[in-house]
């Protein structure tokens, strides 16, 4: 191929040892109007061999040490896939044909334990939830999506569901919807979680950029600091299974900042329009879903005393909640009405624990079944659990 | 596929193992090259493979055609034909929303109400970027700059090369066609220092740009209402400056850099651009390709400086308002480029009044500060998705934001600063010279060092396999 080049830029083509001086390292901002020659690249005169050698060393031993650090002083452990925008993406997938999904707030997701819910009906429900979120833009996204005909479960936070300012996370969930269900996402998603099988330190929320910025601890008035963030209280398995971090139960300084960053659920309360708004989008959400033959039930999980005094403060259940089943003419199981649900074990006052979160799932789920026909309580269903099957004896006791 | 994905680690892998097997023929490896290349852009979207076929085959036969042809009048209808295929198909998925929005604006300020029909289009990603590479082809060809490519083997691989396919550097043919014409394979120095340049345009764009900038950028750029302050507004803008060079810069060092692995050469893009002295200097330090790309296609052809002062000026704003668009479909992007334009022509003007003027050392400094700092005003309309975002944050640069909140937290505000500053320090200390240059001084016990840092930080931040910002052009 031609090109209009001077014998003395021709000669330097290619790539070439040693670096150019900077007036001979011309780029195409220094020939106007011509085509460009072939560029060249200058390898810098190094032992490059040895200096690569000894860098694959040194970040061998860094991983490891931040490996030990991870698992012996940060308890984490390897098999806690964490969860992404692609693995939220490739349920929502899931749960396009699913006989039973389950939408709603991080609540719901913390407190569903799939492999129980299996056992008892012999259906996995496709776990859709997304932590910080109003749920009610998860049930307008099934609303919306002609392929689904099953039983929806929309678990809710009240004070997210009717008074969130913004979707919250869930919204960018949808919003990047059809970005992380590509085919590089996807496969980027399943190497990691291969990885992450292996590496405990593979962990968002221990990502250098999230820790540095927690030295902050509140040093600009007026500004929440990252320290005040929330932190990790989840361990995340295969399907988007979420439980409550063991180290949340154990660890008192990480439980106590935990129920810090919640605030209290502190807030304005929230206007009767705003939830009689909630409640029609809401109505018409659900008789969408019913129209094309699926169907629409509600739960609402346990949240601890601390809390429940403000949300019920801020949004009343005679106002929130019971208003939304007749609305919506929609059935709902309240964590309240469920006796087996009573005074379970919520180390930061919002999720239930690990075992308890068997419990609670074995409670509504005996409810769920009583509510509709899609699911039947299988013949060799586990035998029901009761508080004491979580909730250590000297608790147990009081 | 992105390069920061654990996805392109597994697939570079593949390529460089296909690549350097002793049993491939030369011609195979190209083939083989390409398949890798149409693989990684299909990841995204599968679909979208055919535009890339579209704009391989036809200007491949409208450069064929237009040599073939006697008649000045067919060469040109040939070139033609390449222009509006390519422009066509980058309007219709790049600026069909955006021109039916601005229609119906139009339609309803004179009273006519139109409804259009909904106009759900994806944007092919990279389109901007390979329309502009294959556009070059057969310009370059109906211009006699160069004669048509000799295989379409080694055609179809310039369009398709994946290292520079979705992102740039926008490269030319006569850059790369060659490089496909006989056997190349990198030396273990140059695999070596490819690696280490695909560390630091990772380091780049993992760490410093999405890690530690955009979360300073968002809380500013995203506040939702909240009115920042001038010190917010500013160093929200400065992060953005940061942000932006680290992404793309990032981009270009590990497309480089992967290249190299693969013994190809690719030219700069970005010649540590907030070092320079003027706004002449900047463009040919910032995005170098796309700004050379323009010179040579829109620029000169518009008249350029060969017909006279005013015309002069109308080629250098024509071309800086156009150049804007190319960014994004939105007026946003269009003032962008306005602002850089005006700054032409305005340091046009003034080297013309002061000829014999030579700055000394510290006006030098001064006026590559000076250049930054309008280059950041630059930056707002940029980022900014709308003109009352924009006005909120240049209000607040102003310090005339009537009851501003404090939106950035302190701790990452710090770091943000830290990291412009070493940016812009590096920049104007390294503006005469370059990394290879730099690196060949250090001791390579410092380098090792230094090497072994930054891969460790990449691996450490993990990384949420977020999108370079240029994607999206």
């Amino acid at each position: 191929m031609h090109s209009s080049t001077s014998p003395s830029e021709r000669g330097l083509t290619g790539t070439r040892d040693g670096a150019l001086p900077p007036g001979l390292r011309k780029t195409a901002a220094d020939r106007p109007g011509q085509a460009q020659p072939v560029p060249t690249r200058d390898v810098p005169l190094k032992p490059w061999a040895r200096i690569g050698t000894a860098v694959f060393c040194g970040v061998l031993l860094l991983t490891a040490a931040w490996e030990w650090n991870a698992r012996a002083n940060l308890g984490l452990r390897a098999g806690d896939i964490d969860d992404s925008p692609q693995a939220w993406a490739e349920a929502r997938r899931a749960a396009d044909f699913a006989p039973v999904a389950i939408v709603g707030d991080s609540r719901i997701l913390f407190d569903t334990d799939q492999a129980r819910f299996q056992a008892m009906t012999g259906v996995r429900p496709v776990q859709v939830a997304h932590v910080g979120t109003d749920a009610r833009a998860l049930l307008e996204h099934f609303a919306n999506d002609p392929k689904f005909h099953g039983l929806l479960i929309v678990g809710m936070a009240d004070t997210m569901y009717f008074g969130m300012p913004v979707i919250g996370l869930g919204g960018t969930a949808i919003h990047n919807y059809a970005k992380n269900d590509k085919p590089s996402q996807l496969t980027g998603l399943w190497i990691d979680r291969w990885l992450q099988n292996y590496l405990a330190f593979m962990d968002s929320d221990y990502r250098l950029s999230i820790m540095l910025p927690k030295l902050d601890h509140g040093w600009r008035k007026g500004v929440d600091s990252p320290y005040e963030n929330v932190w990790k209280i989840s361990e995340d398995f295969p399907g988007r299974q979420f439980f409550m971090w063991d180290q949340i139960e154990r660890n008192a300084y990480l439980r106590g900042h935990a129920r810090h960053a919640w605030d209290g659920f502190k807030g304005p309360d929230i206007p009767k329009s705003v939830a009689d708004k909630v409640i029609a989008r809401s109505a018409e959400a659900v008789r969408r879903i019913r129209a094309r033959g699926g169907d629409v039930i509600f739960v609402r999980p346990p949240s601890a005393p601390q809390l429940r005094v403000n949300e019920q403060k801020r949004i009343p259940r005679a106002l929130g909640w019971d208003r939304l089943l007749i609305g919506a003419n929609a059935k709902g199981i309240h964590a309240d009405d469920l006796p087996q649900a009573q005074n379970l074990v919520i180390p930061e006052w919002s999720h239930l624990s690990r075992r308890c979160a068997a419990v609670f799932t074995d409670a509504y789920v005996r409810r769920l079944v009583q509510l509709t026909g899609r699911l039947k309580l299988r013949a060799d269903a586990p035998p029901p659990l009761s508080r004491a099957d979580c909730v250590p004896q000297t608790i147990a006791s009081r | 596929m992105i390069f920061n994905s654990l996805t392109f680690l597994v697939f570079f892998g593949l390529v460089m193992a296909l690549h350097y097997a002793p049993f491939f023929s030369w011609h195979q490896k190209k083939i083989n090259l390409m398949i890798a290349s149409y693989l990684f852009y299909a990841a995204w979207n599968p679909p979208f493979v055919i535009l890339l076929w579209i704009s391989t085959v036809v200007d491949w036969w409208a450069a064929q055609w237009m040599v073939r042809a006697k008649a000045e009048r067919t060469r040109k209808l040939w070139m033609l034909t390449s222009v509006v295929v390519n422009l066509g198909m980058l309007g219709y998925f790049k600026y069909g929303g955006f021109l039916m929005d601005n229609f119906v604006s139009i339609a309803g300020s004179l009273g006519i109400i139109y409804h259009p029909p909904g106009w759900d289009i994806i944007l092919p990603v990279g389109i901007s970027f390979y329309t502009f590479a294959t556009l070059s082809y057969t310009l370059d060809v109906y211009l006699r700059r160069s004669a048509p490519a000799g295989s379409f083997l080694n055609y179809a691989l310039f369009v398709t090369f994946f290292p520079h396919l979705v992102a740039g550097p926008i490269m030319r043919p006569t850059e790369l066609v060659p490089q496909f014409e006989e056997p190349r394979q990198a030396r273990p120095n140059q695999i070596f220092f490819g690696l280490a340049l695909l560390t630091l345009g990772l380091f780049q764009k993992v760490v410093l740009a999405d890690g530690f900038l955009a979360p300073v950028v968002e809380a500013v750029y995203d506040a939702h209402g909240k009115m920042p302050g001038m010190l917010d507004s500013w160093v929200a803008t400065l992060a953005f400056a940061g942000q932006i060079f680290c992404d793309f810069a990032g981009y270009s060092t590990s497309a480089i850099g992967v290249a190299l692995c693969l013994g190809f050469a690719m030219p700069d893009n970005f010649r540590f651009p907030y070092g320079a002295v003027g706004f002449s200097d900047f463009w040919r330090r910032w995005h170098i390709t796309l700004s050379s790309w323009l010179r040579d296609y829109l620029y000169i052809p518009l008249g350029g400086n060969r017909h006279g002062q005013a015309r002069c000026y109308a080629a250098l704003m024509g071309t800086m308002l156009l150049g804007g668009l190319w960014h994004g479909a939105n007026w946003t992007f269009v003032v962008w480029g306005g602002l850089h334009g005006l700054y032409l022509s305005a340091e046009r003007w003034l080297r013309a009044r002061f000829k014999g003027f030579t700055p000394g050392r510290a006006a030098l400094i001064g006026l590559a500060l000076l250049t930054f700092l309008l280059v950041n005003v630059t930056w707002v309309f940029f980022r900014a998705k709308t003109f009352a975002g924009a006005g909120t944050v240049l209000t607040g640069m102003a310090g005339m934001q009537a009851h501003p909140a404090p939106l950035i937290a302190f701790g990452p505000m710090i770091i943000a600063m830290v990291i412009v500053s070493a940016i812009l320090g590096t920049h104007l200390t390294m503006r005469n010279t370059t990394l290879e240059a730099v690196i060949e001084r250090t001791p390579s016990v410092a380098l090792a060092g230094i090497w072994t840092a930054l891969l460790f930080a990449v691996i450490i931040e993990q990384g949420q396999g977020s999108a370079f910002i240029y994607f999206a052009f």
